[in-house]
């Protein structure tokens, strides 16, 4: 649809994250939208401004630099809408991961089915899972209430109980909540998100509303083994916005700017790839990963189901010490491509931590960063995996066949060369079969999944306009061979009707150097019954293929990629397949 | 106070660190009493025979409800506390437990009063903030290890006549130090650096250690030096509570000197500029001093090979860096 039918409206779309604020500029260009500037400023959210509306000025007027159109003024504050001088924006939205996780605890009967599922709720936002109560913990009333009234938490999730299910377990914890909710001062008394047993709503609106701030989702089990998150996700995300507004300084004004268009980042992420699954192969699913200073999100989306995951403490600046609380220093130091001494490699992750904006000045600085976010990522897709098969696999511990994955995220896109981006993702998401790598350069993903809510054309006409750099068609077939045994044949046949033709050995990296854009034509046939996503172990097949920015790339490694018990002859290896990515850069 | 409690100090008056400025039940405990269940009887008729009312203050043993039945069954105050909701058969009740006395930490004048929570107290006097505490705070002598704090802290440097003090020093890269100190015992501790091996031992310490400017072995950034050896034998508030920028919690010294004239305020937020006296944060030259003597206007490529805004900053004896405007911070002096 061209965008002179409808009414055009520019749009900013500013990002508060935990180091950096970032605005985006959109508007009407030749009949279509699209991405015209980007600016950033350091986030202000912290000490000692405490009010992100200083970082967030600063990147405006950044951008009015850029663009050289007046977005605010001293008197008016923000121009909202543009005026016939073009003058100001017509809309804009916000998202924001800034500030310390919303603290949660997960009421449920059963551990590993409603305390589950109150878990992957609170996964899909920047949450901290404190505690959690449920019928098998074995406490009595009074250690729930001592529990609630000494943890005093943002949030309490209840899950539990498929609808017509069991109720009055469930009605005697939640008497424990209602009283230690009652003896917190008003300010202190947490968000209360009901999702259970939907008969219960009315009992719990009887006993909860008066003395909680109560919010009811559709139940997220309504049936045994069905779980439905997405619904209470928007809950959620209004939750959020609550206790960021009585948290954080200037949010009020962010909301009067957006009228309140303002979601987590993490929530915007996950819409716009949920929207990029429609466009693309329902089928096949989307993934986004953000691998962001405290936080990283996986964002998944396949024939209209939604998979979201925040790991706060879990990222390449402020969340950096949580890889190393998560892992051993081994497997952060395996991604290096060099030695470099334990102790300065520790150092450095908590230096990093403390001064989270900081930059690597130096090439091992740079190393160690990268070898974090590849970490980072490893866990965060380990983690989920197990929620991505939504069929039995006999691969059910690696990534199912997703097409394409995109990355954002400082790391990814301020990384020197364009391979060490597509090294930290490929190392990271561990793909299998035929996919594409694309990074998200401008960091809009969240932006326009703010956006997409209220204009959904833009969203549309953005992701149209080839705004991701595709880094590489990844081909990765997944089998058991000795290194150096030929697992995969490959004929390339170009548009202009060249022809070749490779065969490829297990345990290795191989780039066919096909230009950025160049279409071709793979005939894949693996061997010894290794499976490329043609339909099963040992099926050949035709795909058609795009070059990225490194060509295509076979990737015969293994999966999960395996590791030496000797460190040199990782590090050794990491060396070779670096070079071999930047060979074609 | 996170909760509400006594705030007794008032309005301009003069504290000294010890002096209490609020009391409150810090973590008060509950007890659920099933009434109902002890005597035996409906919901309803618990109720009925209930004895005590929300607010009732009780001393341990004294009758909640009863009695009833033949053998005049009562339910008594398992401790002294307060009767805090009653009904449905059910008494919620807070058993007394000591007051938390919040201390004021540093000399200075009480400016303003929070009803119920605290009070802000203005101090003259030096603040250094640091980025790493192990959760402890005390006040006390302040006592460097040598006028020279660029150098690693030995056992051997820690003798008896540190007893009682808050220590001074470089950086710390042997956790035993951490132990032989707290045998001594020294009362606190400030390191400019220290080693992250180091830190499950000071996570555990009982005194509190306040390390300035990172992790490493690095000697203690020159400005904080100078101050913190220019008011040696002076008594400091040490918080070192745990870093969390997003609530405002630095772990900090204060150095009040009440004496001093009134000092401007610092400025909140100043850009960067030539001139600025600035401290490298993070990377090689880090806590070096230093001067900006000119901002690129370009993007500069850095050694690692990253492409980032970049000041050129003297720093030392005259050496010159570029370093990215993310790793240096504005000095407020």
């Amino acid at each position: 649809m061209d965008t002179t039918t409808v009414s055009a409206k520019s749009l900013i779309t500013l990002d508060i994250g935990n180091t950096i604020t970032r605005a985006l500029f959109f508007d009407v260009v030749s009949g279509r939208y699209r991405f015209l500037a980007s600016a950033s400023a350091p986030t202000t959210a912290a000490a000692p401004l405490f009010d992100v509306t200083e970082g967030a000025w600063r990147a405006i007027e950044e951008l009015q630099n850029i663009t050289s159109r007046t977005f605010f003024s001293e008197k008016e504050g923000m121009i909202i809408p543009s005026t016939q001088d073009n003058q100001g924006v017509d809309v804009m939205v916000a998202t924001m991961s800034a500030g310390n996780p919303i603290s949660v605890v997960t009421v449920g009967l059963l551990d590993n089915v409603s305390l589950l599922n109150a878990r992957h709720l609170a996964q899909t936002t920047y949450a901290d899972v404190i505690a959690k109560i449920s019928l098998n913990d074995q406490l009595t009333s009074t250690e729930r209430i001592n529990l609630l009234t000494e943890k005093r938490p943002d949030l309490i999730i209840i899950a539990g109980g498929t609808d017509k299910g069991a109720s009055k377990a469930l009605l005697s914890i939640i008497e424990s909540i209602g009283l230690s909710s009652f003896l917190l001062d008003d300010g202190l008394r947490p968000h209360i998100l009901y999702t259970g047993n939907e008969e219960l709503q009315e009992e719990m609106k009887k006993g909860l509303a008066k003395i909680s701030k109560l919010h009811i989702a559709p139940n997220i089990l309504p049936v045994l083994g069905k779980e439905n998150i997405y619904p209470a996700q928007n809950e959620l995300n209004e939750i959020y916005k609550d206790v960021r507004k009585r948290q954080t300084g200037g949010i009020r004004e962010v909301l009067s700017w957006t009228e309140g268009n303002f979601t987590s980042t993490a929530s915007a992420l996950g819409r716009v790839i949920r929207f990029l699954s429609e466009k693309y192969e329902p089928e096949k699913g989307v993934m986004g990963v953000d691998i962001g200073s405290y936080a990283t999100v996986l964002a998944a989306a396949s024939s209209g189901e939604e998979t979201l995951r925040v790991f706060p403490n879990l990222g390449v600046g402020a969340g950096s010490t949580g890889v190393l609380e998560n892992s051993s220093l081994e497997e952060i130091t395996r991604w290096l491509p060099f030695h470099i001494p334990e102790q300065d490699v520790r150092d450095y992750i908590n230096n990093k931590s403390a001064y989270p904006s900081s930059l690597p000045t130096e090439s091992d600085q740079l190393e160690i960063e990268i070898a974090l976010a590849k970490q980072a990522l490893r866990i965060a897709v380990e983690k989920t995996i197990p929620s991505l098969h939504k069929r039995p696999s006999a691969f059910r511990s690696l990534m199912p066949p997703i097409e394409p994955f995109i990355g954002s995220g400082r790391i990814l896109t301020n990384a020197p060369t364009r391979a060490q981006s597509l090294s930290i993702l490929l190392d990271g998401l561990q793909p299998t079969g035929v996919t594409t790598l694309a990074l998200d350069q401008n960091g809009i993903l969240p932006g326009l999944g703010a956006a997409s809510e209220i204009n959904p054309l833009l969203t549309v006409q953005v992701i149209e306009s080839n705004t991701f750099l595709n880094l590489g068609t990844i081909i990765a077939p997944i089998g058991y061979a000795r290194p150096g045994t030929p697992i995969l044949r490959i004929r390339v046949n170009r548009e202009d009707g060249r022809t070749f033709t490779r065969e490829i050995k297990s345990g290795s990296l191989t780039i066919l150097p096909i230009e950025l854009g160049e279409k071709v034509s793979l005939h894949l046939r693996p061997l010894h019954r290794f499976d490329v996503g043609m339909g099963g172990p040992g099926k050949s097949g035709k795909v058609n293929a795009v070059g990225g920015s490194l060509g295509i790339i076979i990737d015969t490694r293994g999966r999960p990629l395996p590791f030496s018990l000797d460190p040199e002859k990782n590090w050794k290896r990491n060396d070779t397949w670096i070079k071999t990515l930047l060979k074609y850069e | 106070m996170p909760i509400e409690g006594h705030v007794i100090v008032r309005r301009m008056q003069k504290v000294t660190p010890t002096d209490v400025i609020v009391v409150a039940p810090l973590n008060p405990k509950y007890i659920l009493l099933e009434i109902a269940h002890g005597l035996n009887v409906t919901s309803a008729r618990a109720d009925e025979l209930l004895q005590r009312r929300a607010g009732d203050e009780l001393a341990k043993g004294d009758i909640i409800a009863g009695p009833v039945g033949l053998f005049q069954r009562v339910i008594r105050a398992p401790h002294s506390g307060l009767v805090r909701i009653v009904g449905e058969g059910k008494v919620l009740f807070e058993i007394s437990s000591p007051l938390f006395e919040l201390q004021a930490g540093m000399e200075g004048t009480i400016t303003n009063i929070i009803p119920e929570r605290g009070a802000i107290i203005e101090t003259r006097g030096a603040l250094i903030q640091g980025v790493w505490g192990n959760g402890n705070i005390t006040y006390g002598v302040m006592q460097p290890v040598s006028n020279n704090l660029n150098q690693e802290l030995l056992a051997e440097q820690i003798n008896i006549g540190f007893r009682g003090a808050i220590l001074a020093a470089g950086y710390c890269s042997n956790p035993n130090v951490l132990e032989i100190a707290a045998t001594i015992p020294i009362k606190g501790l400030v390191l400019g650096s220290i080693s992250s091996d180091v830190l499950p031992t000071a996570k555990s310490m009982n005194y509190p250690i306040l390390v300035i400017d990172g992790f490493g072995t690095k000697p203690m950034n020159t400005a904080a030096e100078e101050i913190l050896v220019a008011n040696k034998d002076r008594n400091v508030a040490l918080n070192a509570q745990v870093y969390d920028p997003f609530s405002g919690k630095y772990p900090e010294i204060i150095i009040s000197q009440p004496n001093q004239p009134e000092p401007n305020l610092p400025i909140e937020s100043e850009p960067l500029t030539s001139g600025k006296r600035v401290i490298i944060v993070n990377g090689s030259q880090s806590p070096q001093i230093g001067t900006i003597d000119l901002i690129h206007s370009r993007k500069k490529i850095l050694s690692s090979g990253i492409k980032a805004r970049a000041a050129e900053v003297t720093y030392g004896n005259e050496k010159r860096a570029t370093i990215p405007l993310s790793n240096v911070e504005i000095l407020k002096e």
